[in-house]
């Protein structure tokens, strides 16, 4: 195609224009506009594949150091003892872990959902933006923060020492943020017909809401969930001022009950000499990221199971 | 007369009551739905001001007028729709059956159930067909489980959407046409029997065929349902209505049987306007 002379030397524009002259447009010539537009969209994918690299890289380099050092050595016994020393397995870290993300779950997720009900539903504008406003400060507040009041509060002041109800409250606390705000968001893209819809034939504003609203705003509700969860999970210094540590089973208990969690073996063992706590540490990583994995996928096939008749399929 | 050989389904039910149109007759002293100098606004605006107007039982009516002149906020007001929206106020009434829609005893789901209405863009919800229908009817208790099968059938063979679903009610409704989705709306409207329907445009979005069916259903149910029409399309409500009410300028400018509108209008504002030289 560019060989062909451009059509601009041998025919006049308007000549050009006659659509009825060309036989396919296949054999509409290059211009010099066509050439500059393709080198700007080469660069602009280049760069687009590029810093999509940059994104990626990092997650990949991580879980593919954290998979090479932990699995080789893996034994499943890890997941059967509990911590003794500086070595054994890591049952009470994993019990702990997950008893934090259920509870975790429970409150973070019923008071950021009924939170961002509110505010899409209700909220009248000025205190809706007043609480919109204060949930954004919370989310920006330091972990290390969260910690440190949840142990001046909850641990001294009411006595609660280190615990399970102190960590979970600190926690969730942390979190919910996340969770209101994309439930919030999520509800406001419900299209308006579907509650007008709902309105119109005399449903009440409870079924409107769990059967039609929140079912459609689920994808985003589930992402804000995972988010926190992912955090919930990830985090050590909050739980190191409030839930303290344990190497026995987590007692379900709220106060006087310090228990383990794996953040804690991460972040306490690969400090060690002993190659066995630094080998625990890995393992520790490794369970993390499965779990927050397997956490993902589920959510994913939740969501799709519950998309089947969604608007947008 | 050409029109009601087009349309065979139709014209047993329906005799001339309408100089020389195709539908049924009325009962005029039975009125289901009656407003009576019912003034709307939002905040410090008045949209509408005192509009009296009557709808017998049965009846369809057409409301026409420009856009802005408080056709949509009077039918919004018919089943309360308007009662959430910030800074609403009303005076005078508006009686169902007699009784004011605003008295403290009315129920308000219950209300919307007598009084439904349709939209001008289709809005299936994200579940089922079969869902979508059955939805108001589970909602209000209206039937048992074992009857769920026959209701569905019943109201999709109802509004002639039967033949194209039988063999996906499960499927998501968002694969209908535009035209289908609004046809099953309304079977999902008359899922709960309703004694009115206020339809906001509602043949606006869909194309020529699918308005076809849609106005030959009204005309169809109308004996059992009391319609009322927002519309912008003046052939339809020439075709479509007993009465016709033309708004204009935030009043009632006139309302009367919708030959009598079409043809021998009192106003100069509603001849300019169904004319064509307005509006």
């Amino acid at each position: 195609m560019s060989e062909k002379p451009s059509v601009s030397q041998s025919k006049s524009y308007a000549n050009q224009l006659n659509f009825s002259t060309l036989s396919n447009l296949g054999e509409v010539p290059r211009t010099m506009n066509d050439r500059r537009r393709g080198l700007k969209a080469r660069i602009a994918w280049s760069l687009s594949y590029f810093t999509l690299l940059l994104v990626i890289a990092p997650a990949i380099l991580i879980v593919g150091h954290v998979v090479l050092q932990a699995l080789p050595h893996f034994q499943f016994s890890v997941l059967t003892t509990n911590t003794t020393g500086l070595g054994g397995g890591l049952k009470n870290e994993i019990a702990g872990t997950l008893v934090i993300v259920v509870g975790v779950l429970v409150i973070a997720g019923g008071l950021g959902i009924l939170s961002g009900i509110y505010l899409s539903n209700y909220a009248r504008s000025k205190v809706g933006n007043f609480l919109r406003s204060s949930s954004e400060v919370l989310a920006g507040i330091p972990s290390i923060v969260f910690g440190y009041v949840g142990y001046i509060a909850l641990v001294v002041h009411f006595h609660w020492g280190f615990s399970l109800g102190a960590g979970l409250v600190t926690l969730s606390l942390m979190v919910v943020p996340y969770v209101s705000k994309t439930t919030e968001v999520a509800l406001r893209q419900v299209p308006s017909g579907y509650s007008e819809g709902g309105e119109a034939l005399g449903l009440s504003e409870g079924y409107i809401l769990r059967r039609i609203t929140l079912k459609s705003a689920l994808p985003g509700v589930v992402t804000g969930i995972i988010v926190a969860v992912a955090i919930a999970t990830g985090e050590t210094a909050p739980l190191l001022y409030t839930a303290g540590y344990s190497q026995n089973l987590p007692k379900l208990a709220v106060t006087h009950s310090p228990l383990g969690y794996l953040t804690y073996a991460v972040w306490t063992f690969y400090n060690q000499p002993s190659k066995a706590a630094v080998q625990l540490s890995y393992d520790a990583a490794f369970l993390l990221i499965l779990g927050v994995v397997l956490l993902i996928v589920i959510s994913r096939i939740v969501v799709s199971a519950s998309q089947k008749h969604s608007e947008n399929r | 007369m050409f029109e009601s050989a087009s349309r065979g389904e139709v014209k047993d039910t329906v005799s001339s009551g309408n100089g020389g149109s195709e539908l049924h007759k009325l009962d005029p002293s039975d009125i289901v739905l009656k407003t009576e100098s019912l003034t709307l606004g939002f905040g410090g605006s008045t949209v509408l001001e005192g509009v009296s107007l009557e709808f017998p039982r049965g009846s369809i009516t057409s409301l026409i007028g420009p856009s802005g002149s408080g056709k949509t906020t009077f039918l919004r007001s018919l089943n309360r729709m308007n009662d959430k929206i910030r800074g609403y106020h009303r005076r005078g009434e508006v009686l169902l059956d007699s009784a004011s829609i605003w008295d403290s005893s009315v129920n308000l789901l219950q209300l919307r159930r007598r009084v439904g209405m349709l939209f001008q863009r289709p809005n299936p919800f994200p579940m089922s067909i079969r869902e979508n229908v059955l939805v108001g009817v589970k909602a209000h208790g209206l039937a048992k489980r074992n009857d769920f099968d026959e209701i569905t059938e019943t109201l999709l063979k109802e509004v002639g959407l039967w033949k194209a679903v039988s063999d996906r009610l499960n499927g998501s409704p968002f694969s209908l046409s535009g035209g289908q989705q609004q046809l099953l709306c309304l079977a999902r409207a008359l899922a709960v029997r309703p004694e009115v329907l206020l339809l906001d445009e509602p043949t606006s979005a869909l194309d020529p065929f699918s308005i076809e069916l849609v106005e030959n259903l009204i005309a169809k149910l109308a004996p059992q349902v009391t319609f009322v029409v927002v519309t912008h399309n003046l052939a339809q409500a020439k075709r479509l209505s007993h009465s016709t009410a033309f708004f204009f300028q935030g009043k009632l400018a006139e309302h009367g049987q919708t030959n009598q509108i079409f043809t021998a209008p009192s106003q100069l504002d509603t001849q300019r306007y169904v004319s064509g030289s307005i509006g």
